[in-house]
């Protein structure tokens, strides 16, 4: 799981790998992409979130959700590794519904937390097939419930920090947040990749 | 009673043949492709075949780094995907490659030639020696100079083995040239369905038995080609990744002949290909010298333009072009410099642009130059081929640098003097200290100057 790349995994020019001492005593992860690439993505203005999107952004989820290249999960592991490695909330990655996953083989939100080494739960399902992508911001905004509970979900007095990939119009994370607040949960908080 | 037989849709058939493909990305319907199945119409193969180690079944892609494991949501077990060809849609342990086995496709014997040039002599014995070679099924090297008439002299070749109902392959390593090929051998062939492919392209109907495609196409082929040509068989990246070296061989039947064709042929090709299978023409077209590069010292020009200055030399060159409405093209060996200086160049002339790999109008600005609206152009090494503008005049900043190798330069040089009305012009190399590979460019040069005209 942990190898080491030698090629950068998004325009595969060879990287350099040195290995420093303190990436070595602090544990570091090794960089997946290079310094070039890395240039391009453009960190985010809000705390909620890693990176703004951009076209190389677009480039990335493109390639990552619709080519189904899980390898590039990795590419943000050390960063999305320092914002959480101190959290003391509950991790929760927004789920796929199960027929999604299984066409796209995977759960990409899940795979980013995993690359990373970050420990997560599911709480929660997914109700609809239909994509947030689909909709316009109208339609987006007046969505029936997109989530419920899993069965014997025990949800009440805790902290949940949940997890997505991109906030755009932030319905997504609005019926999550709902659905737990509900729950009896004590705070919910999100964090995304990207700031839409 | 109804009819619940099923007929095969000739469409399918003549998309599918010759092709490797996704089953479930084939443009028609599932339950066709099942059909096509139980009649044992394809063939079926993983998608990665696991001994004696991992391999692409499609892209034949074997370099461990590129593969990836994963839990598979699809599959419910761990599952390895190729990342080599990922572009093209993904290939993993758990889907399904196709390949038609069923009835072929009808092929045409009634091509049209409409194509009313002449020959030069040399053209003439190239044509006719890379054509008893391909009915021989001998592999054929045509090494000519550049603007020696090189897509020409294929077509006697073409014609005969479309004739033949053979089905033919032109491929090649750059986008630009497929789209510059494609609607030359349309006019040429105005009887035979060619299909262009390269990324991006529109779909396209039919069978065709004329296919130009990209090397990076032919990953998708399997066994398809009778014959198979390769032009422009020195340009990056095919020389470099030896994946495409092996998608041109898996795309064509085992017993295809290959003809190459480059101006530039390496030590290999030339040692590979003896005597008969082997043509030369060292003189272009027009039946004028090929003009030698020149060179000029042009020190610490990186440093002068990072002060904002454009070397004086360069400077000269540049307005006297412009004073005798003399188009020009400007090579830079990095995307940054020639930045750094197009601000500078349009202090001179506001209309000069500048041109690289991934600039959205690479296409508008090269017609630009070539309709006279802008004086020039500057470029990275993205045009050093298949573009030809009237009485070019051609500068190379730098030209001691790595990225300007032998090739890179002689193909440079070539851009200048392809009209016959224009048979000369100037290319001159700006340099920082001369290396090898600049001697080397302007020996061959004149080599080949002396072999065309010493006969």
């Amino acid at each position: 799981m942990n190898k080491i790349e030698s090629r950068c995994l998004l325009c595969s020019q060879p990287l350099k790998t040195t290995i420093s001492w303190k990436a070595f005593l602090t544990k570091q992860f090794s960089p997946t992409i290079c310094e070039k690439c890395s240039a391009r993505f453009v960190p985010a203005q809000s705390t909620t979130a890693l990176y703004q999107y951009n076209e190389t952004m677009r480039e990335y989820l493109h390639q990552l959700k619709f080519l189904q290249d899980v390898a590039l999960a990795k590419v943000f592991r050390q960063e999305l590794y320092t914002r959480f490695k101190k959290e003391k909330a509950i991790i929760l990655p927004i789920p796929m519904h199960p027929i999604k996953q299984q066409e796209r083989t995977f759960s990409h939100t899940e795979e980013l937390l995993k690359a990373a080494y970050i420990p997560y739960i599911q709480l929660l399902e997914k109700t609809t097939t239909e994509t947030q992508s689909s909709k316009n911001r109208d339609q987006r905004i007046h969505a029936s419930p997109l989530f419920r509970l899993k069965a014997g979900a025990q949800v009440e007095y805790k902290d949940y920090l949940l997890f997505d990939d991109i906030k755009t119009t932030g319905t997504t994370l609005k019926h999550a947040i709902e659905v737990l607040m509900t729950a009896g949960a004590k705070n919910v908080q999100y964090f995304t990749l990207i700031d839409g | 009673m109804k009819y619940t037989g099923w007929i095969l849709p000739p469409a399918l058939r003549d998309f599918h043949e010759g092709r490797i493909w996704l089953k479930n990305h084939s443009p028609f319907l599932p339950i066709d492709i099942d059909k096509a199945i139980t009649h044992q119409y394809f063939h079926i193969l993983e998608g990665i075949q696991k001994n004696p180690f991992n391999k692409c079944n499609r892209c034949h892609n074997i370099d461990p780094e590129l593969f990836t494991i994963f839990e598979c949501a699809s599959c419910q077990q761990p599952c390895i995907y190729c990342r080599h060809c990922i572009q093209m849609g993904r290939v993993s342990s758990c889907t399904q490659l196709i390949l038609w086995t069923g009835p072929t496709a009808i092929k045409k014997r009634k091509h049209v030639l409409k194509w009313t040039g002449q020959f030069t002599e040399l053209q003439q014995q190239a044509a006719d020696e890379t054509l008893a070679s391909v009915k021989a099924k001998r592999s054929h090297l045509i090494s000519a100079v550049c603007g020696a008439g090189k897509t020409e002299l294929l077509f006697p070749t073409v014609h005969d083995a479309l004739k033949r109902a053979l089905r033919v392959c032109i491929a090649t390593p750059r986008t630009d040239v497929v789209l510059e090929l494609y609607p030359r051998f349309q006019q040429v062939f105005p009887k035979t369905v060619i299909h262009a492919l390269y990324g991006g392209a529109p779909k396209q109907d039919g069978y065709a038995q004329l296919v130009l495609a990209t090397t990076h196409q032919l990953y998708r082929f399997d066994q398809a080609f009778d014959v198979m040509i390769v032009d422009e068989a020195d340009a990056f990246p095919y020389t470099f990744d030896e994946t495409l070296q092996k998608a041109v061989e898996k795309a064509k039947k085992a017993d295809a002949p290959i003809v190459f064709v480059t101006a530039t042929p390496s030590l290999k090709l030339q040692q590979a290909f003896q005597h008969e299978s082997t043509s030369f023409i060292p003189k272009r077209y027009h039946n004028h010298p090929l003009p030698v590069p020149q060179f000029d010292a042009l020190w610490n020009y990186e440093k002068s333009f990072f002060r904002g200055k454009i070397p004086k030399k360069l400077k000269h060159w540049t307005e006297q072009r412009i004073v005798q409405k003399e188009p020009f093209l400007i090579f830079f060996p990095t995307v940054a410099l020639m930045e750094k200086a197009a601000l500078l160049f349009q202090s001179i002339n506001k209309q000069i642009l500048a041109v690289h790999a991934e600039d959205p109008e690479r296409k508008e600005k090269v017609l630009k130059l070539r309709n006279k609206e802008i004086p020039g152009l500057l470029t990275t090494t993205i045009l050093e081929r298949g573009i030809t503008i009237r009485n070019v005049q051609v500068a190379v900043v730098g030209a001691e640098s790595p990225i300007f190798t032998a090739n890179a330069l002689i193909q440079i040089a070539g851009r200048v003097g392809r009209n016959k009305d224009f048979p000369d012009g100037d290319i001159r190399f700006f340099h920082h200290g001369i290396t090898t590979k600049m001697d080397e460019a302007r020996a061959k040069i004149i080599f080949y100057n002396k072999e065309g005209f010493s006969l």
